[in-house]
């Protein structure tokens, strides 16, 4: 009963928070809005509300350069009150979102997949954070915080993402697939989440699949994710009427087309790059991104919720359209291998320099496109920084993880001064 | 082998000139020419002319190649490119409806800032009209020397309530006909579109009121549009259908301006003898001047000075008997004509018309005059003007203001906004205010969003205002921000957006053209981009790249890299060197 409460206290604190933040600010949702830190071409909330407002009036919303958004999102906001005469029943839909997520979150933290997974055991397990702190910790980043009162529907992403991991977790690869076809649906690059989430799922599979061979169990589920993403874009054929939906919401991510500023590395890149080389280096973008995937994969088999949590962290900083809210979700996550923390060589540096570009993003953005006093260069510098800082991170908390793994073989070692060769 | 062909040529175009001949006569019966100059006085110091030329050619003669009094260069790409009705437009400046009333023929012949075009293509399907479109463009680009050629799919719509056909066509032409609609809002009209734009008419300039026509002059006016139309027109219930065009100029003279001399171009100031002051005033004195108000005096002109030369003579092409010259002012101010030509005043009151004698120069001359009748302005039927709202350079509004003046007839229009790409706009933030209160005027929308790259917003919406009332239009939109091959060279003026054309009846209004900036990146470093990007890209594959390969080891484990092992292994490659070359040597001594 006690826990039950601490739960209620968290997840109610969390949601008055943003409920208050709503109704005190009534300005501040459609300022956060249109922040391109939250809202990207992919997940604005503005965009989506055109193109609802195209699909209520009878006009294909991806017969234009606007709305890129996936089909479902539609009629499930088609159904709402229309967000600027009911604004509170949106507000309640995205603070129940964001408590979701952090259930969900909460339940993987429960597993203790972090510290011990069925093939490797952390020698610093006992030392991690309850399942309270960890969603504490969610609900209460202020990038969430910021990304819910923003309202892009990247927050539904990051709900069926840890929605698919927390049932992989407890072994239900069926349920987990369905909520990886979902965030794929909805954002595409999840599905790059696929290998580390199938691993995760048959690590933890229950006694019926105990005799499956790795490939078979594999080979299933991958047809169970196509068989899942077909009749989701069969839904939104039906919801549109065409298949043009394909090429305005992936084409567009694999493409480029929209060049709105965002806090990633695309942007810039291919603003200023020569038109014939835009192509390859659209491929070699891409490429790049799904690279880590199969390293990863293979070099951290025994741990594959590390592995997705590294590639989260990956996707947040070079993905084609990143936000805010991908940063959260990563920063979410890592309390999951709290115990790791104390291995982590850079803390200071990667997270001063993400509050550095954090203060700094906004005021060099502002002097670009509002003062007129600086150019475009002071916040692409500001997203370099934000990156770096990022990749820092990143690659600390993998090294702390290698290492700790390092540490298992050789338990003499621990504490000693290290190198790599 | 030459001659022969050319022999050949000269015979055809011997007989064909016979046989034209022998067609005139009948075919003067059917086609006329006329021109008309309408001078008005608006405003203290400012001079409306309004040039108006006009000729018919019957359809089956210029179907039959036949033009007479048609432009021939204009007539072939007509037919080329299958175009049953044309309207091309060179506009520039503003037209201040507050101070100077109604447009010169309502509206019917007006432009909006730049250079205009609209179309009905005769076609069997959208791809056919588009391909023929495309023809028509370039070839009018190459005629007008005008960039009409840019006019791609990015800047051309197919209106569904603006625009109605001007002539009479036949219903089964009617099906097929494709309306198609450029405009660039950029483009700069100059000396070069008009030469082009003379050389269509019959006297070309020589002769009658175009001999008036300068380029300095009119692209020095406050407001200027050139129009060509052509359109056919049937007899209601006859299968005899004419072909009609009509070119007109209306330009807004700023009278001071004008009178200027030509080579003493530069504004200086009044001496002090020519200072006009206000001696009423009590602080007048010596170093003082008042400047007094000149609106109750008519200003003094003359023609030659307002255009430059004088008017030569009439165009004989010109015969029917229409007064080429009418000049609308009241029958109490003085004009006086040169000799040879005869006044002929209307019974308005206002207008008074001149017959040319037809080899003579004509010259108008309206001393200064103190007069209190005026002219009356006409009406509008309505205001428009339209501005961007917001500010900063991510996102911004546009608001347009509509105003029917009259106090008693509600006024339907459609009101058309062609966007370019680049500017979203959000379709769900367009409000329309009347009298400050929202409400649900807009009887009826046509919306086609706009594909980035491929194609413009096109937004019609139709919307009945009562009479006395002010309608506010506003829609919010985001800037995109561009490759940066995609900018112009001055990247930082801003992008034209097109006027919108507001459709009441068979007349169309536009406002003025807006400017857009739009966020830039900088030009100068694409490479210091690609390298910086490249190398956070790098630093971070880099990164992870080596955890995941490389193995760890304890640090007493790995090879030590101190200062002493350095020295050590370049001391042992430098013996080694040495013992060598010591060897090479004494070998070589051997060998001497």
């Amino acid at each position: 009963m006690n826990v039950e409460r601490r739960k209620v206290a968290i997840f109610g604190a969390a949601a008055a928070v943003r409920f208050l933040l709503f109704t005190c600010f009534p300005g501040l949702p459609d300022l956060l809005t249109g922040r391109v830190e939250i809202s990207t071409p992919v997940t604005s909330f503005k965009r989506l509300q055109e193109g609802l407002f195209l699909y209520n009036h009878n006009v294909s919303p991806y017969d234009g350069g606007v709305y890129h958004q996936a089909p479902i999102l539609l009629p499930l906001f088609a159904l709402l009150p229309s967000s600027q005469s009911w604004p509170s029943m949106t507000y309640l839909l995205y603070i129940l979102v964001d408590i979701l997520s952090a259930n969900a979150l909460m339940k993987i933290a429960k597993s203790g997949e972090g510290g011990s997974s069925s093939l490797y055991c952390s020698p610093r397990m006992g030392k991690k954070w309850s399942g309270y702190a960890i969603a504490a910790a969610f609900l209460f980043n202020p990038f969430t915080i910021a990304t819910c009162i923003g309202r892009p529907t990247s927050v539904f992403t990051t709900c069926a993402i840890l929605h698919a991991i927390s049932k992989a977790v407890v072994g239900s690869s069926f349920t987990s697939m369905f909520a990886l076809s979902i965030a794929s649906y909805l954002s595409m690059y999840p599905v790059l989440l696929f290998p580390p989430l199938i691993l995760l799922c048959y690590d933890r599979r229950g006694p019926k699949q105990q005799n499956d061979s790795l490939l078979s169990f594999v080979s299933g589920n991958v047809m169970g994710v196509g068989g899942f993403l077909y009749s989701l874009f069969h839904m939104s054929y039906i919801i549109t009427g065409s298949w043009e939906f394909i090429e305005s919401t992936y084409g567009v991510q694999l493409l480029l087309p929209d060049l709105t500023p965002n806090v990633g590395l695309w942007w810039y890149f291919f603003i200023e790059m020569f038109d014939s080389f835009r192509n390859f280096f659209l491929g070699v973008f891409w490429l790049h991104l799904s690279s880590y995937v199969a390293g990863l994969t293979i070099r951290l088999r025994r741990q594959p919720l590390f592995v997705i949590i590294t590639l989260l962290g990956i996707f947040a900083i070079f993905k084609p359209y990143p936000s805010i809210s991908d940063t959260s979700l990563y920063l979410a996550m890592l309390p999951l291998y709290r115990h790791v923390f104390p291995l982590m060589r850079y803390t200071f540096l990667a997270l001063s320099t993400i509050l550095y570009a954090t203060l700094l993003g906004p005021a060099f953005y502002y002097l670009w496109i509002y003062a007129g006093s600086g150019n475009a260069n002071f916040f692409y510098a500001i997203t370099l920084v934000w990156s770096l800082g990022l990749s820092i991170l990143v690659a600390d908390a993998l090294f702390a993880v290698l290492r700790d793994e390092w540490e298992v073989e050789r338990p003499e070692m621990r504490g000693k001064e290290i190198r790599q060769i | 082998m030459w001659g022969n062909k050319a022999l050949v040529a000269m015979r055809l175009i011997l007989s064909l000139l016979l046989l034209l001949s022998a067609a005139i006569p009948h075919a003067t019966a059917s086609s006329d020419y006329h021109e008309q100059l309408n001078l008005r006085s608006l405003h203290p110091s400012l001079l409306l002319a309004s040039f108006n030329f006009q000729s018919n050619t019957s359809l089956t003669s210029f179907e039959q190649q036949n033009f007479r009094y048609f432009p021939r260069s204009l007539g072939q790409i007509l037919q080329h490119a299958n175009t049953r009705e044309l309207h091309l437009r060179f506009s520039l400046g503003r037209w201040d409806a507050e101070s100077w009333g109604a447009r010169p023929w309502g509206g019917a012949r007006e432009g909006g800032t730049g250079v205009e075009l609209w179309a009905w293509v005769e076609a069997e399907s959208d791809e056919e009209a588009d391909g023929r479109w495309l023809t028509l463009t370039n070839a009018l680009s190459g005629l007008f020397c005008a960039s009409l050629n840019f006019i791609d799919s990015t800047r051309t719509i197919r209106p569904v309530m603006s625009f109605e056909p001007a002539g009479n066509h036949s219903s089964s032409t009617l099906d097929n006909l494709h309306l198609l609609h450029g405009t660039l809002p950029r483009e700069v009209v100059c000396t070069e579109n008009l030469t082009p734009f003379l050389k269509l008419l019959p006297c070309k300039g020589k002769a009658g009121i175009s001999s008036l026509l300068d380029g300095h002059k009119l692209f020095d006016a406050s407001w200027q549009s050139m129009s060509i139309d052509v359109k056919p027109i049937c007899e209601p219930g006859s299968s005899d259908c004419q072909l009609q065009i009509t070119q007109t100029i209306d330009m807004v003279l700023d009278l001071q301006r004008s009178k200027r001399p030509r080579d003493n171009p530069i504004p200086r100031p009044v001496s002090y003898e020519e200072l006009r002051c206000d001696l009423s005033k009590d602080y007048h004195s010596h170093d003082t001047c008042f400047p007094l108000d000149a609106a109750a005096q008519e200003e003094e002109w003359i023609l030659s000075h307002i255009f430059g030369h004088p008017l030569k003579g009439t165009c004989p092409l010109a015969d029917d008997g229409i007064d080429p010259v009418c000049i609308n002012v009241p029958h109490a101010r003085h004009v006086y004509a040169s000799e040879g030509a005869h006044e002929h005043k209307d019974e308005s009151g206002y207008k008074r018309c001149f017959a040319l004698s037809p080899d003579k120069d004509f010259e108008i001359i309206l001393p200064q005059q103190e007069i209190s009748e005026k002219s009356p302005l006409e009406q509008p039927l309505l205001y428009a003007e339209r501005s961007f709202i917001g500010y900063g350079q991510e996102s911004g509004g546009v608001q347009a203001i509509l105003t029917n003046p009259s106090s008693t007839n509600a006024i339907e229009f459609v009101y058309l906004e062609t966007l370019p790409w680049f500017m979203k706009l959000y379709l769900h933030t367009l409000k329309a205010k009347i009298n400050g209160v929202e409400e649900d005027i807009i009887k009826e929308m046509y919306y086609r969003p706009a594909l980035d790259r491929k194609r413009g917003t096109q937004l019609e919406i139709r919307i009945l205002i009562p009479a006395n009332s002010t309608v506010v239009l506003t829609y919010d939109f985001e800037k995109a921000i561009l490759r940066y091959t995609e900018y112009p060279p001055d990247a930082n003026r801003g992008f034209d957006i097109a006027p919108a054309v507001i459709t009441i009846g068979d007349i169309a209004i536009r406002t003025t053209s807006l400017l857009l900036p739009l966020p830039t990146p900088d030009f100068s470093m694409p490479y210091n981009v690609i390298i910086l990007t490249s190398t956070v890209m790098a630093l971070s594959f880099g990164f992870i790249y080596n955890l995941l390969i490389r193995r760890f080891v304890a640090i007493d484990e790995a090879d030590q890299w101190d200062v002493r092992a350095v020295r050590l292994k370049v001391l042992a490659v430098a013996q080694k060197f040495m013992s060598r070359f010591l060897e090479k040597r004494s070998k070589d001594g051997k060998d001497d």
